[in-house]
């Protein structure tokens, strides 16, 4: 399969002009959904670093074509945001099929690494306001360009959330409860964005200087901006270290402070938490589809059980939110 | 019960056990981290077994404060009361029943999450 591949991304990139020989191919870990690739693209002396990432066409009904990944990642690093350069973009006709191929970002995504080990420490203090001023970059991305991506109002993305989670005929009190009350919150009058969707600890590349690089842009749509701060804010994603706010190692006031260095956009601590609690049905939801891709049979997984026994944390998390003070 | 012992949380604390000083060693570094999932996943049952009844039992009393008139309370009763608007979100009664019922199914989901234990602290 590696033999194959290498042929067509040769191909492929010397269909560009880019001559070199592809040298070192192999798979990285990736999301369920992705094939994720690594190699060397070796001319002469030079060697550079490449990243292939390629779509199985059985992503979430929530996902966009892998290529258009792509194109969103174009115009963000025109706005200076911090993405990987893009070399080659395939779609589903080619050889390659639903792919790109992307520069190389040196940077460590593992959540539990970045909080834990001695190499991040120095990052940390930074890394709320470098998220902040990277979230409000891609924000500021002109949207001429990216005129394919679904287009979600707040009301539009609650209203699908809970038919998803309708779908699965679980009832849950506290999802109820939070439906109702998103409905009733105010969303301010914020200009249409880019919305990455997904921006936390697992989708963000992260060295001892701090953020490196945005990857995983399947969740992208244009919509309220202030909803990748809210999500980023879950306790979901605090991994434990539940006392900083900002994806478990920042304060949301560097986040803040970050982003409106960058954005014209006046964003509150009020409104990130309304987005939290978006964020938080959000990942319960997430908890229930993949539990339930167990239960009815489509994957017999022991992961997929364990994580319908993960919906209560979300439901705790809503409930500490909206009713006993939690941030 | 008819049943000898062990109890069922027993036999699943042998095989747990079991797993974790037998089977363990024996794996590669990624199916040590399964192994963790399907450890957690019996102290679950464990803990459901132990507790289960009761919590339901408590959650019946609190729904039956938020719907009075309620003869078999449940979830999906207290669910369905919510969606349809016949309960105010501002009643206390709900927020209340909200609260418990939640720190009851974490307490058997998983009470070493971080907001569990914020709470109960």
């Amino acid at each position: 399969m590696s033999e194959d591949l290498s042929f067509h991304l040769s191909n492929g990139l010397s269909e560009l002009g880019i001559g070199g020989s592809i040298e070192n191919l192999e798979p990285l870990t990736g999301g369920a959904s992705k094939e994720i690739w690594k190699f060397n693209l070796v001319n002469s002396d030079v060697s550079s670093k490449m990243i292939f990432r390629r779509g199985s066409g059985t992503e979430s009904s929530l996902a966009i074509q892998t290529a258009d990944e792509a194109k969103i990642q174009e115009e963000v690093l025109k706005e200076g945001g911090p993405v990987p350069e893009i070399v080659l973009v395939s779609n589903s006709d080619n050889d390659l099929g639903d792919s790109y191929v992307m520069k190389f970002i040196e940077g460590e995504t593992i959540a539990r690494k970045i909080l834990r080990d001695e190499r991040y420490k120095p990052a940390l203090p930074l890394l709320a306001h470098q998220c902040g001023e990277a979230i409000a970059k891609i924000h500021n991305t002109p949207l001429a360009n990216l005129q394919f991506l679904p287009k979600k109002s707040p009301i539009q993305l609650i209203e699908d959330l809970y038919k998803l989670y309708e779908s699965y005929q679980q009832p849950s009190p506290v999802f109820e409860y939070a439906y109702r009350w998103l409905k009733q919150q105010n969303y301010g009058d914020f200009k249409e964005s880019l919305v990455h969707g997904d921006f936390r600890l697992g989708n963000i590349l992260v060295n001892e200087h701090g953020l490196t690089g945005i990857i995983d842009w399947e969740l992208a749509h244009i919509g309220n901006p202030i909803q990748d701060l809210g999500w980023m804010c879950g306790n979901s994603w605090r991994f434990g270290n539940y006392k900083m706010v900002v994806g478990g190692f920042g304060e949301i006031e560097d986040l803040i402070q970050g982003y409106n260095g960058v954005s014209e956009e006046k964003i509150s601590a009020e409104l990130i938490k309304t987005w939290q609690v978006f964020g938080t049905f959000r990942w319960g939801v997430i908890c229930l589809m993949q539990a339930y891709a167990h239960i009815n049979g489509s994957v017999n997984s022991i992961e997929k059980a364990a994580i319908g026994r993960r919906v209560s944390e979300t439901e705790i998390d809503i409930v500490d939110l909206l009713f006993l003070g939690g941030n | 019960m008819i049943f000898d012992r062990p109890t069922s949380i027993e036999l699943i604390a042998a095989v747990i056990d079991f797993l974790n000083s037998e089977i363990k060693e024996e794996l590669p570094p990624h199916l040590v981290f399964k192994l963790r999932i399907v450890t957690n996943v019996l102290q679950i049952v464990q803990r459901e077994i132990d507790l289960g009844e009761n919590l339901s039992k408590e959650a019946e009393e609190l729904i039956k404060e938020v719907i009075e008139s309620t003869q078999e309370p449940s979830l999906v009763e207290l669910a369905n009361s919510i969606k349809e608007g016949n309960t105010e979100l501002d009643k206390e009664s709900l927020k209340n029943a909200l609260i418990e019922i939640t720190k009851s199914k974490i307490s058997v989901d998983n009470p070493r999450y971080s907001t569990f234990k914020k709470l109960v602290e």
